[in-house]
């Protein structure tokens, strides 16, 4: 198999006297549609801020690219191919659509080389987005999903190797989720992206991606097909409740 | 307006402004030397404080050390290098101090930086006394009024200059996106530590020149008179009224507040502080945009990563 994209070693994370990340593993390969599910409280924000740099591990190793970024600052991340979203989107508001992309394209996409003509500038990736009738309105004006939806082309104009979502179907209607989902398989099947999509919406993310890491209690209890994690007993067990 | 018209305008300005010594009164020519001087103050922390909103009173410190630079090289070295001097020992203390302080945000950094101008004019103050066994300097040898008002309004229309260039740069528009949202503009690739520094380096640098070339209008300087914290707060409140995200916001600002402090100065002449503090208080509550939202202006614009196109090989 070849060697993946990133890779988080033992990653350890504590807050004081709370550990909220335990010796988390995880290795991400090109092109992989990865979700992480758990129930709150599990540690999925914290070890994806692990993952982007924004939070260095207490303990533990991120390789990128065999890299090792441990303590690394998120631009460093950014230019090594990593890029995500955040919870609530985070996009520049003042800012017009286009704007907000090219901000990407001029720092972390600015060096990044890609195969993929949408990369070229912000306009191809608007309209890869279904953003294109917006890139000259102001960020903040958008509707909180089409602001979603920029956020993720933020996260484009860094010309990634691997896409982080976290929760990005948070507060989506279901045709928007729909949206959404399907979107997240074009990252992936026509751009080449590896996926790692952190959601609390679990059907729908069960329904998406091919591989799922259960977290609980900031480890990981299962890791492996949808279809088979879905049956394992010990997820059921702890994450979808007593309905075995 | 479109670019080349600023441009234009800009230059008509500066060669009108260049005139002046040889077309108006000393009293006038020195109202506009201070006119200038607050330009040049308000548009470099402008390009700092307005585009990242860090709110920094560091002004004082930087304007100050550019003084002392000028105390102590101005009868020795030629002129042209006090003033570039002086930028540059407030451009080096800025990024010495910045790569310690940048980290800290909203008022621990304002508080901070306050306390930079403190902790500079007590250390000169030291200084002087220990090894120089004096508390203050006379200039005795300092450049004609002409030069001095020259001197300020090349420093001031260098800073616009450079404001102007830096919105328009990739380091301009790192320092906008830290001020919106600077871990969003971290995870999206910006140095955002090395970017700071440099920012706030480079609005130190005009500061600096600007306490060099001005400092030589007092005969006598000491400590107390050139670390003035009012001209710290003098600095960020014309940039404040002005719209600190503008470019001509602070300009216009910094014009009336000039002209304006010396009228109520001559009608007042006790009680102008009081009505100029009210006069802020009405901008802050009634137009926090500044002075420049009252304009219509197009939406902001950022230029097109068209470099990205050419740098992708």
């Amino acid at each position: 198999m070849a060697d993946p994209l990133l890779s988080a070693r033992g990653v350890t994370v504590r807050f004081g006297g709370l550990l909220a990340v335990d010796e988390m593993a995880l290795d991400v390969r090109a092109r992989e549609l990865i979700g992480i599910i758990g129930p709150n409280g599990a540690g999925k924000t914290t070890f994806f801020h692990t993952l982007s740099g924004v939070l260095a591990p207490s303990a533990g190793r991120l390789l990128v690219h065999g890299h090792d970024l441990t303590g690394q600052a998120p631009h460093v991340f950014a230019a090594h191919g990593v890029a995500r979203t955040f919870q609530t989107p985070r996009v520049f508001r003042d800012m017009t659509a286009r704007a907000n992309v090219t901000f990407a394209l001029s720092f972390a996409g600015r060096r990044r080389r890609h195969a993929h003509d949408v990369f070229d500038d912000a306009r191809s990736i608007l309209r890869f987005l279904g953003l294109g009738d917006d890139a000259d309105r102001v960020a903040g004006a958008l509707t909180p999903s089409r602001q979603r939806l920029l956020e993720v082309g933020m996260a484009l104009g860094a010309r990634p190797e691997v896409l982080l979502l976290d929760e990005v179907a948070a507060g989506l209607t279901e045709r928007e989720l729909e949206t959404m989902v399907a979107l997240i398989r074009r990252v992936r099947d026509e751009l080449g992206l590896a996926v790692v999509w952190i959601e609390h919406a679990v059907r729908a993310l069960m329904g998406c991606v091919e591989r799922v890491v259960v977290l609980h209690q900031g480890r990981k209890l299962a890791d492996g097909p949808s279809a088979e994690v879905a049956r394992d007993p010990a997820v059921l067990e702890v994450y979808l409740g007593a309905n075995r | 307006m479109s670019r080349i018209g600023r441009l234009a305008l800009g230059a008509a300005a500066a060669l009108a402004l260049a005139a002046l010594p040889w077309l108006v009164s000393d009293f006038l020519l020195s109202l506009a030397l201070t006119t200038l001087m607050y330009v040049g103050l308000a548009v470099s922390w402008t390009m700092f404080s307005g585009a990242t909103n860090y709110l920094s009173l560091a002004t004082a410190a930087f304007f100050g050390l550019g003084a002392y630079v000028t105390a102590w090289g101005v009868a020795t070295l030629p002129w042209p290098l006090v003033v570039l001097g002086g930028g540059c020992a407030a451009a080096a203390f800025a990024a010495a101090v910045g790569g310690v302080i940048l980290h800290l945000r909203g008022a621990y950094f304002a508080v901070l930086t306050f306390g930079l101008g403190e902790l500079v004019r007590h250390t000169v103050t030291y200084v002087e006394k220990s090894r120089f066994r004096t508390v203050g300097r006379v200039l005795t040898v300092t450049p004609d009024a002409t030069t001095v008002y020259l001197t300020v309004l090349l420093v001031a229309a260098a800073a616009v200059a450079v404001a102007a260039l830096v919105r328009r740069r990739r380091l301009g528009l790192a320092l906008a996106g830290i001020g919106a949202d600077e871990l969003r503009a971290q995870t999206l690739g910006v140095a955002t530590r090395r970017v700071k520094v440099a920012g706030f380096a480079l609005s130190a640098f005009f500061a600096g020149a600007l306490g060099a070339a001005v400092a030589v209008r007092w005969t006598y300087i000491d400590p107390p008179a050139v670390f003035n914290p009012f001209i710290g707060f003098q600095t960020v409140l014309i940039a404040m009224v002005g719209g600190a995200t503008t470019l001509g916001g602070p300009i216009a600002s910094a014009l009336v507040f000039s002209l304006l402090t010396e009228v109520l100065r001559l009608r007042f002449p006790y009680a102008y502080l009081a009505v100029l503090g009210a006069l802020l208080i009405v901008v802050v509550l009634y137009v926090p945009g500044g002075l420049a939202s009252l304009v219509p202006r197009r939406p902001p614009r950022v230029e097109p990563a068209s470099a990205s196109g050419a740098a992708r090989g």
